[in-house]
């Protein structure tokens, strides 16, 4: 009799385990998507006449949505009950995404770059969207450089749109008075900026933290406070412009070629289309950013990269171990002024022109978001952040006013509930190989 | 120990003084750590061992005196090194009172990032890491196995990948004696290694430290309040008080020594003073003490091992 009763108890509170947070999930699924169909299906503008706008309401489609998604996630539930054999607490995406961080999250990486890559030649890409693709590959860029620093050595760094300005200028400089095109630039970009890094690095190396912050917002400042002043190099607030477009293996992207020279659509035998450019721009800054992320992944497991993140760790211990914390931390600053040089020097031919007001605060800020925002040192983390952080503001454009607010309430959101930034795992850089488990 | 055959000496303190402003923390202490021994330096708390231990490490400058270390065949003034060199060139390396271990990082990782120097001049200014060049990848293959063989050692090899941070306490500084074992030393400095050990643990540590004087002949310089281990197996004592050395010999004769037992109990030498450490006769014994067989023998070996 009691075992009875006690099996019915038992099985009502397992039916109860199962349904409860089912629906509460579903309720809470169902909530976003209101919330979201809202602006996007229930609300619609139309002309009243006279240029005025007036806005039709469509409450019956957000209803809809609502229901399709409770309804939808209980299903998919469902289903997963069927096929796994138990529920899962929630959708555990990032964690499931981080607990396969390194070699196992190939498949993932693999289709992302896919992605990425095709992106300019899929059916519904547009100008807009390849621009706007570039412009998260250079964030992207900058986060992956900015993470050496920051990520790797521990060293919080608020001016690192620095490295990206001198980089910029540097190309721009390089080309009006010396005629040099964006494939001769670079590599002097990389390295103006990469000594920028040691001269900045010199004065900080015995500051640590919020220390350490201050000076490198200081530098920041100084940095586009002289470009802003000297005028008769850097053109003051006028900028530079008419820096030249990067060429094709030698080929310009242009209507018609210079005194008998051939361009990229009369080579090939295409019909000239402006978007040649904007596509080969994409390619260039997706082939640098990936080019800084083998790289880095790479450095990481060098001693060099290990002895960055123990630096981090402990500086008192390094010392004590024979690691000199000058070189490490130069070195750290070297190559990450260098990436976010490269990355100015493509922003300069990219944009044909460039100012001191490119160069603000607000990019440093943004950067330094995008890498605390993906979890510090996680490259991965930091191509999800830059897409969040760069496209969020983008889509936002219907909320007009708003969309600065809900830039910031995004940002709040994810540091409560994921405090270590979206990917917090760390893959360790070197491994015994032992399966403790076989043992 | 080796009293009795000609004693070589590895690190010689001359007359170091180290001032902070007004305060004198070490004033005029000489002592000699000898090759092939286990030397303990003790002292009521305040009486400057871990500052001396800073000025062989070269985190301080001393205001006097020289440190003179003999390392392969030449003598190194430690005072005139740079800090961070003291490591490699004099095979100086040590443990911190409040464990330092590079927590984010995994047990293994820390063992490699002790390995940094050598690593980083097979890997050529990391270009031919970068590369992937043979000679860079064997020289981690034997990083690997440096470490390997002092993981097997602490009985850690299992908890390899595990963060650092994740290891027990006892466990934590054993790493950190490992880590400093993998800069290949000459001298180990340790301090306060002991702190925070159950008996157990401790005499495993004894265990251990042996181990690394008489197996891998590396001299060990010691910081540490737990007597059992000063006096179980340290060769040679060093007892500092207010900065001054009082005390210098075995630690039969330290513990007898009337100066000591005044620095430990008080001046008036009286009984009912609540002992800070226990010193006299209490320990007496320790050397035989029958600490749980079963753990000497196993050698921090895993329990599977």
């Amino acid at each position: 009799m009691t075992a009875a009763s006690g099996l019915a108890v038992d099985n009502t509170s397992k039916s109860r385990d199962f349904w409860a947070p089912l629906l509460k999930d579903a309720v809470l699924a169902a909530l976003v998507a209101v919330l979201l169909a809202l602006p996007l299906v229930g609300l619609q503008t139309y002309d009243i006449g006279g240029g005025a706008l007036g806005i039709r309401t469509h409450f019956d489609w957000v209803a809809i949505a609502g229901a399709a998604v409770f309804g939808g996630r209980i299903a998919l539930r469902m289903l997963q009950q069927l096929y796994r054999g138990r529920p899962r607490g929630r959708g555990r995406i990032l964690p499931v995404l981080a607990a396969r961080g390194g070699r196992p999250a190939m498949p993932i990486t693999l289709a992302g770059l896919v992605c990425a890559a095709a992106l300019p030649f899929l059916p519904f890409s547009s100008r807009y969207l390849i621009d706007l693709g570039t412009t998260v590959l250079i964030y992207v860029m900058l986060g992956w450089g900015l993470n050496v620093v920051v990520g790797l050595a521990g060293l919080l760094d608020l001016g690192y749109v620095a490295f990206y300005a001198v980089g910029a200028y540097t190309f721009a400089l390089l080309a009006r008075d010396l005629g040099f095109g964006f494939w001769e630039a670079l590599p002097f970009s990389g390295l103006v900026a990469a000594s920028f890094g040691i001269i900045l690095g010199f004065p900080v190396l015995r500051l640590r933290g919020d220390y350490l912050a201050i000076v490198t917002l200081g530098f920041g400042e100084i940095i586009r406070v002289v470009l802003l002043n000297w005028a008769s190099v850097t053109g003051g607030p006028n900028g530079i412009s008419d820096i030249p477009r990067p060429s094709f293996f030698g080929l310009p992207f242009a209507r018609s070629a210079p005194e008998g020279g051939t361009t990229f659509h009369q080579f090939f035998g295409v019909e000239f289309s402006p978007e040649h450019r904007v596509v080969f721009l994409y390619l260039v800054i997706l082939a640098m950013a990936l080019l800084t992320n083998a790289f880095t992944l790479r450095i990481r497991k060098l001693p060099i990269g290990r002895a960055w993140e123990a630096l981090r760790e402990d500086e008192v211990a390094c010392r004590a171990l024979g690691i000199n914390p000058t070189t490490i931390k130069l070195s750290a600053f070297a190559i990450g002024a260098m990436f976010g040089g490269l990355a100015g020097s493509f922003f300069a031919t990219r944009q044909g022109f460039i100012s001191p007001e490119s160069f603000t605060f607000i990019e440093s800020a943004t950067i330094l978001a995008i890498v605390v925002l993906g979890g510090m040192g996680s490259q991965l983390g930091v191509v999800l952040a830059a897409i969040l952080l760069v496209s969020l503001p983008e889509f936002g454009r219907a909320f007009a006013e708003f969309r600065m607010l809900i830039f910031g309430a995004a940002m709040v959101g994810v540091m409560v509930w994921r405090p270590r930034g979206l990917i917090a795992h760390r893959e360790p850089t070197v491994r015994l190989g032992l399966q403790p488990a076989a043992r | 120990m080796t009293d009795a055959q000609a004693r070589v000496p590895l690190l010689a303190v001359e007359r170091l003084t180290m001032r902070f402003g007004g305060l004198v923390a070490v004033d005029d202490v000489s002592f000699t750590a000898y090759r092939d021994e286990i030397t303990a330096i003790i002292g009521p708390n305040g009486a400057g061992k871990t500052t001396v231990f800073n000025c062989l490490t070269g985190f301080y400058r001393p205001s006097g005196g020289s440190l003179a270390m003999h390392a392969r065949g030449e003598i190194l003034r430690l005072e005139r090194i740079e800090g961070f060199r003291i490591a490699r060139r004099a095979g100086i390396s040590r443990t911190f009172q409040n464990i330092r271990l590079f927590v984010g990082m995994t047990v293994l990782e820390n063992l490699i990032v002790a390995q940094h120097n050598p690593l980083m001049t097979a890997s050529v200014f990391s270009l031919a890491g970068l590369l992937g060049l043979p000679r860079y990848r064997a020289a981690e293959r034997a990083a690997v196995e440096r470490a390997r063989h002092w993981l097997d050692r602490i009985g850690l090899t299992d908890s390899a990948d595990w963060l650092a941070a994740a290891l027990p306490y006892g466990a934590q500084r054993r790493l950190e004696i490992a880590r400093a074992l993998c800069t290949a030393p000459a001298l180990l400095c340790l301090d306060e290694p002991a702190a925070g050990l159950n008996p157990r643990e401790s005499a495993e540590l004894n265990d251990l430290l042996l181990a690394i004087r008489d197996e891998e002949r590396i001299g060990i310089l010691l910081i540490e309040h737990d007597m059992s281990v000063v006096m179980g197996i340290s060769d040679h004592v060093i007892v500092l008080d207010y900065g001054r050395k009082i005390a210098d010999g075995t630690p039969a004769e330290v513990r007898a020594d009337p100066e000591v037992i005044k620095a430990y109990l008080g001046e008036d030498e009286v009984a009912e003073v609540p002992e800070p450490i226990a010193v006299p006769p209490a320990e007496a014994g320790v050397q035989d003490q029958p600490h749980e067989p079963a753990a000497l023998g196993s050698r921090f070996r895993g329990n599977d091992g």
